[in-house]
């Protein structure tokens, strides 16, 4: 019992940069930017929300640095893409490189630094409750804003109008010409937004679930993230859920292992991109339906230009 | 200049409303631009490094002297460039035919972790040459076949090559831990590693140097690409169905087994970039194998507009600066990884200002 509460706690923790990272690559893609500098803007976000805190001592004002720097990062990948026709994939390696570089050279003076992240706040009353308590209301304030970001998002997507002139962009961008709106606009507005969400993401990493800032320290995740909005069909909720289940897929090992059960992790680490892997295959055609229709135009036209 | 050499792509309609480019980048030839870029991220690059508190003078001083300055840097460039070369044409193949494979990185993994089984299995028992031609065997095999997954998911299900050959490097990396942290481990204390090749079945290198043949192999293997994509039935074919694959079926090709063809022979160039690594360079696995390899291969092809002579000037320059990046930690205390920097900063430069072609409007 106190395993499968163990991994859920753990998945729920884990999982929430990821879970902010892909909320962001989902506005990007909704718009029809594929941006695979995700891993970039955690990158960046995760060391400027950690030299944020430690110079302010503040973990909310590190949070925003975080989204700031982010967001910078995926302007540069929109500027590129949208404005100058580079190729999307290549741009967003790139700019992953970009910020490999700019947080080896700026972040390692701040290697093994102290710093009083955000501490875990246990909801009162909530909290009470078995098993849920512990798992969803015994986190850090970083996780319940993901609570409250997802419908906010979803709603702002699908009810609101700047979301409709999002998805517009993503899906029939000439009729945004023959409204007047620019498509450049609002694909660069999307990637940005997209961009501040994924440093949000980095920064739960470095100043709330690690606590430490170490180089490369993403490890892959800004990938999981673009990897799991296709998994979820471009839907917040089902990114929510996605999220906690790749979280508890790499909590899994840890957790068995601390109780003594002789397991290799990594054949367990696979299992996001096997599951996102198995879902495509099963559901292909079904899930390329569900996808903007510009992002297939991209997939489709890519190389060679 | 290859600028000039860039085709329309066919099935996007010309710009039909001519926005003005800035006068100042119509004025300017190509030229100049090829130049002004380069230049300007090293300018971006200075300023960084005074931000960070470094002298860039003594900083670039110190990365040229030692980066071209001795013969022993030389000749990493060159053993650096190799795996890059092989893996970049290992994108250029499937983009002839259209496909985007985002996959060098787990193929190369993929092709040098069968090379080091078939290794280990072998062991020393059969001389050198049958040893190295199984393992070269194992690896184009390996290669192939994990491109073939993707080649396969598209065919089948019409699922995107460039999310699963994406997805499928973080399986193969995976695939690479739990072989050297359990089965494969040579030593279970200190850092995790497969038994080192024996000598018999390490590339030679080319005599008076310390550069192992494979670089032989990669030139050989551009011109065997461009004569193959430029001359051969097989290369039209492709570059039609990639073009524009209704045309390419009504004219009777097999589409499907083009586009499979193209990305499996791509996952066979990458496979053998994992073997080149492996038996030229690392000699085993450690969890770092290989690392950014292929992202910064598909990075090099990019550059290099997917032709295979600009590849090798490209693999050139990455290699050269990931041994200028280490001479930099080296002299000058900054992160080996801050030459990313310069990489990316270049790539931008290049790619974003340099192009003839107007943005694509979609």
């Amino acid at each position: 019992m106190s395993l499968v509460v163990d991994v859920m706690t753990g998945g729920v923790r884990g999982g929430t940069s990821i879970m902010y990272a892909a909320l962001g690559e989902t506005v990007s893609e909704k718009a029809g930017v594929i941006n695979l500098g995700t891993e970039g803007s955690m990158l960046v976000g995760a060391l400027a929300a950690y030299a944020a805190c430690v110079e302010t001592g503040n973990p909310w004002v590190g949070a925003l640095a975080g989204a700031f720097a982010g967001g910078v990062l995926a302007f540069i990948h929109a500027y590129l893409v949208v404005r100058r026709g580079a190729s999307q994939f290549a741009s967003g390696l790139t700019l992953l490189f970009l910020a490999l570089g700019l947080t080896a050279l700026f972040g390692a003076s701040y290697v093994g630094r102290q710093v009083h992240g955000f501490d875990t706040w246990n909801v009162p009353l909530l909290h009470d409750i078995p098993v849920i308590g512990e798992v969803f209301f015994e986190q850090d304030p970083l996780v319940y804003l993901s609570y409250v970001m997802v419908p906010l998002l979803w709603w702002g997507l699908t009810r609101t109008r700047v979301g409709l002139l999002v998805r517009t962009a993503g899906e029939r961008s000439e009729a945004l010409v023959v409204h007047g709106y620019s498509i450049e606009v609002w694909r660069a507005a999307a990637v940005t937004v997209g961009g501040m969400l994924a440093g949000v993401g980095g920064a739960h990493l470095s100043i709330a679930y690690a606590n430490a800032w170490f180089e490369n320290m993403i490890s892959g995740r800004g990938f999981i993230a673009v990897a799991l909005v296709i998994f979820a069909i471009w839907k917040p909720y089902r990114v929510m859920l996605g999220a906690w289940l790749f979280g508890m897929a790499i909590a899994l090992s840890p957790a068995l292992q601390a109780r003594g059960y002789e397991i290799n992790q990594f054949l367990l680490d696979a299992v996001p991109f096997v599951l996102t892997l198995v879902v495509l295959t099963v559901f292909g055609r079904k899930t390329l339906s569900g996808s903007p229709a510009e992002l297939k135009r991209v997939f489709e036209n890519a190389p060679p230009t | 200049m290859t600028v000039t050499m860039i085709k329309p792509v066919s099935d996007q309609p010309s710009d039909p409303s001519p926005a003005t480019p800035s006068r100042l980048r119509t004025a300017l030839p190509g030229i100049v631009r090829w130049t002004a870029a380069p230049v300007a991220a090293l300018a971006l690059f200075a300023i960084l490094l005074v931000i960070q508190g470094t002298n860039p003078a003594d900083a670039f001083s110190d990365m040229i002297s030692s980066t071209f300055g001795r013969q022993q840097s030389i000749e990493q460039i060159f053993i650096r460039m190799t795996p890059l070369v092989l893996a970049a044409l290992a994108v250029a193949v499937p983009a002839r035919a259209g496909m985007t494979n985002v996959g060098g990185e787990g193929q190369i993994i993929v092709g040098a972790v069968a090379a080091c089984g078939t290794y280990l299995a072998l062991g020393d028992s059969m001389s050198g040459a049958i040893v190295m031609v199984t393992m070269i065997i194992a690896s184009v095999i390996a290669g192939a076949a994990w491109a073939g997954i993707a080649g396969l998911m598209r065919l089948v299900t019409g699922v995107n090559e460039a999310i699963s050959t994406l997805l499928l490097n973080f399986v193969a990396l995976d695939l690479l831990l739990f072989l050297i942290y359990q089965p494969w481990r040579a030593n279970p204390v200190g850092q995790p590693a497969t038994r080192e090749l024996s000598d018999a079945a390490k590339l030679p290198v080319i005599s008076g140097t310390k550069v192992h043949v494979g670089i032989i192999l990669a030139v050989v293997l551009v011109v065997v690409v461009h004569v193959v994509l430029r001359k051969t039935r097989w290369g039209f074919r492709i570059g039609v169905a990639g073009g524009n694959a209704e045309a390419a079926r009504r004219a009777g090709f097999r589409v499907g087994a083009l586009l499979l063809s193209a990305l499996l022979i791509g996952g066979a160039l990458a496979g053998l970039a994992g073997f080149v690594q492996f038996a030229g360079v690392e000699y085993k696995l450690r969890p770092s194998f290989g690392h950014q390899l292929g992202y910064t291969a598909f990075l090099a092809c990019w550059l290099a507009r997917h032709q295979p002579f600009p590849i090798l000037v490209a693999a050139f320059v990455f290699a050269a600066l990931g041994v200028a990046g280490d001479s930099l930690q080296i002299d000058s205390g900054v992160p080996s990884a801050a030459i990313y920097i310069l990489t990316a900063l270049i790539l931008m430069a290049v790619l974003g200002f340099t192009t003839a072609k107007k943005k694509a409007r979609i």
